[in-house]
C-alpha cells in the first residue's frame, strides 16, 4: 500500500508530485500523525494510567472534571506548564535545557514510518525496522545529559542507571526484530505486516492468522521484556525508582521540562507498543473492512499499554545486578538462541 | 517521491511541539527567584560535595560490551534482509554456516565477559554500607 503522501498526490492526479507539493503534504500528514500520538500519550495514557493504578490499588481515581474525570489531565497539563521554573545551583546551562525536548523529540521520530492502517503511514523508508531503532535509542542521550546537567547525585545515578539498562536490553530487542526480518524477508515496515496477512490455521470456523507473536510467540516474550526495559517500566523502572533514588534523571526538573521527560516517557510506550504490533500482531491487520484498520492498529496498541500498566501494578522492581543479569546472561543468550533458530527453521523450509 | 523529505518533514514538526511548550510555559509561568529554591535537592539535607566525581567502574566495562554487540546487530540485519533469497540461491550452510560462525565467535566473546566477571555486579568493597 502506498504511503498517504503519494495516495493524496495520486488522488489530485499527480504522478510525481513537485517538491513544493511533496513538502506540504508531508507536513500536513505529520501534523496528523503527531496529533494522533500526542491526544493517545499526553491525554488518554496519563489518564489511564491514573485510573488503571487507582483500580489495582482499590482507590477512587480522578472522576470530577468532565466525563470519568478526562478534562483533569488538560487541567494538569496548564497547571504544570504554569509552574515556575527552577534550576538548581550546579545545573550545567544549555545542556541542562536541551536534554528534555531529546526524549519527546527521540520517540515521536519514530512514529513517522509505523503504518497505522486506514492508509495512515507518513514515510516507508525501505530500512524502516532499523530507523526506528536508531531514532528511539536517541533517547539514552537526553537521559545522560538531562542526569549530568542537573547537578544532582541522585539524577547522576539515575541516568547512569537507565543508560546501563537501555543498553543492555537494547541488543535483545534488536536480535528478536532481527528473527522477524527473515521470516518477512523485508525491513521495510508495510512489507513485514503484508508478510502477515495469510492464515496460520484454520480451528474450524477460527482462522488464526499468521501473525509473528502466534507464529513465534517466543520471539513475542523476547521482544515484550525487552520492549519492557528499553521504555524503563515496571519491573525495570530502575533508572527512575522513586522509593530509591528520588525520581532519578528526573529529580531537578520541574515546569515544562518536567512535562517533556513525562510526555516523551508516556511516547516511548506508545512507539514500542507500534513496534510490537506491527512486528508481531500484524499492524493494523483485523476482521472487517480494510478502513476500520486504524482501530485495530489502537487497540492493540492499547492492549500493550495496558500489559504495562498491569506489570506496574503487579510487578516488584528489580536490583541494578538482577537487571544486568536477566539482560546480559537471559535475554541475550535466549535471543541469540531463537536467531539462529529461526534461521534453521526459515532455511529448512524456504 | 523521496521518503526522506517526508521523514525530513515529519523531523521538523515533531522538534516544534517541545519547542512550543517551552515557549507557550514561558508565557505563562511565574519567575521569583530565591536562594533556597535553586539548592540542589538532596533529600532536604544540606547538599555536600559536587556531582563531578568519580563513578562506578561497573557502568563503563557494560558500555564497552555493548558497542560490540551493537556492531554486531548492524552486521546481522543486511544477512536477515538476504537469508531467504540466500538459501535458495547458495543453499542452506552457505547461506547460514558464516552467520553462525560469527554469531559463535561472538558468545565466546560473551562467555569471556561473563566468566571475568564484567557482567556480575559486585559491590565495591570500600562502601561503608556492604554487606
Amino acid at each position: 500500500m502506498a504511503t498517504t503522501p503519494v495516495a493524496v498526490a495520486e488522488w489530485l492526479g499527480y504522478a510525481t508530485p513537485p517538491l513544493w507539493l511533496q513538502v506540504v503534504l508531508a507536513a500536513v500528514v505529520s501534523g496528523v500523525v503527531v496529533t494522533v500520538m500526542l491526544t493517545t500519550s499526553a491525554l488518554a495514557g496519563p489518564w489511564a494510567k491514573r485510573k488503571i493504578t487507582a483500580m489495582f490499588t482499590d482507590r477512587i481515581a480522578i472522576n470530577r472534571n468532565g466525563p470519568a474525570g478526562i478534562f483533569t489531565i488538560a487541567a494538569d497539563s496548564v497547571r504544570l506548564m504554569s509552574k515556575e521554573l527552577i534550576v538548581p545551583d550546579g545545573a550545567d546551562r544549555p545542556a541542562f535545557d536541551v536534554a528534555p525536548a531529546i526524549l519527546p523529540l527521540s520517540a515521536l521520530l519514530g512514529f513517522a514510518v509505523i503504518p497505522m492502517g486506514s492508509g495512515l503511514q507518513l514515510a516507508d523508508p525501505e530500512i524502516g525496522l532499523a530507523y526506528v531503532f536508531a531514532v528511539s535509542s536517541i533517547a539514552s542521550v537526553g537521559m545522560v545529559v538531562g542526569g549530568y546537567a542537573s547537578g544532582n547525585k541522585y539524577s547522576l545515578l539515575g541516568s547512569m542507571r537507565s543508560v546501563a539498562e537501555s543498553i543492555a536490553y537494547e541488543i535483545p530487542l534488536v536480535i528478536t526484530a532481527a528473527s522477524v526480518v527473515l521470516l518477512a524477508g523485508s525491513l521495510r515496515l508495510s512489507d513485514i505486516v503484508a508478510a502477515q496477512q495469510g492464515t496460520l490455521v484454520s480451528l474450524g470456523p477460527i482462522a488464526i492468522p499468521a501473525w509473528y507473536g502466534f507464529l513465534n510467540p517466543f520471539a513475542l516474550a523476547l521482544f515484550l521484556v525487552a520492549s519492557l526495559a528499553e521504555v524503563g517500566r515496571n519491573p525495570f523502572d530502575i533508572g527512575e525508582a522513586p522509593t530509591e533514588i528520588v525520581g532519578g534523571y528526573i529529580t531537578e526538573y520541574s515546569s515544562i521540562y518536567f512535562v517533556l521527560f513525562f510526555l516523551g516517557e508516556f511516547l516511548h510506550i506508545f512507539l514500542s507498543a507500534a513496534v510490537l504490533t506491527t512486528l508481531f500482531l500484524g499492524g493494523p491487520a483485523g476482521p472487517g473492512p480494510a478502513w476500520l484498520g486504524i482501530v485495530w492498529f489502537g487497540v492493540k496498541i492499547w492492549a500493550v499499554f495496558l500489559f504495562t500498566q498491569w506489570c506496574r501494578a503487579a510487578v516488584p522492581r528489580v536490583r541494578i545486578d538482577q537487571m544486568l543479569e536477566i539482560g546480559w546472561k537471559g535475554l541475550l543468550v535466549l535471543s541469540f538462541a531463537n536467531l539462529v533458530l529461526t534461521a534453521i527453521i526459515v532455511g529448512v523450509i524456504a | 517521491m523521496n521518503e526522506w523529505i517526508a521523514v525530513g518533514v515529519f523531523a521538523v514538526v515533531a522538534a516544534s511541539i517541545p519547542a512550543v511548550m517551552v515557549s507557550a510555559s514561558r508565557l505563562l509561568r511565574p519567575s521569583v527567584p530565591e536562594k533556597g529554591k535553586e539548592t540542589v535537592y538532596e533529600s532536604g539535607e544540606v547538599p555536600t560535595g559536587g556531582t563531578r566525581l568519580n563513578f562506578n567502574i561497573q557502568y563503563y566495562m557494560v558500555a564497552l560490551l555493548f558497542v560490540v554487540f551493537d556492531i554486531e546487530t548492524v552486521l546481522i540485519f543486511p544477512w536477515t534482509v538476504v537469508y531467504q533469497d540466500a538459501v535458495g540461491a547458495a543453499g542452506l550452510g552457505s547461506a547460514l554456516a558464516p552467520m553462525l560462525v560469527f554469531i559463535a565467535v561472538l558468545v565466546v566473546g560473551l562467555g569471556w565477559a561473563w566468566r571475568t566477571g564484567v557482567i556480575r555486579w559486585v559491590s565495591s568493597a570500600n562502601t561503608e554500607f556492604n554487606t
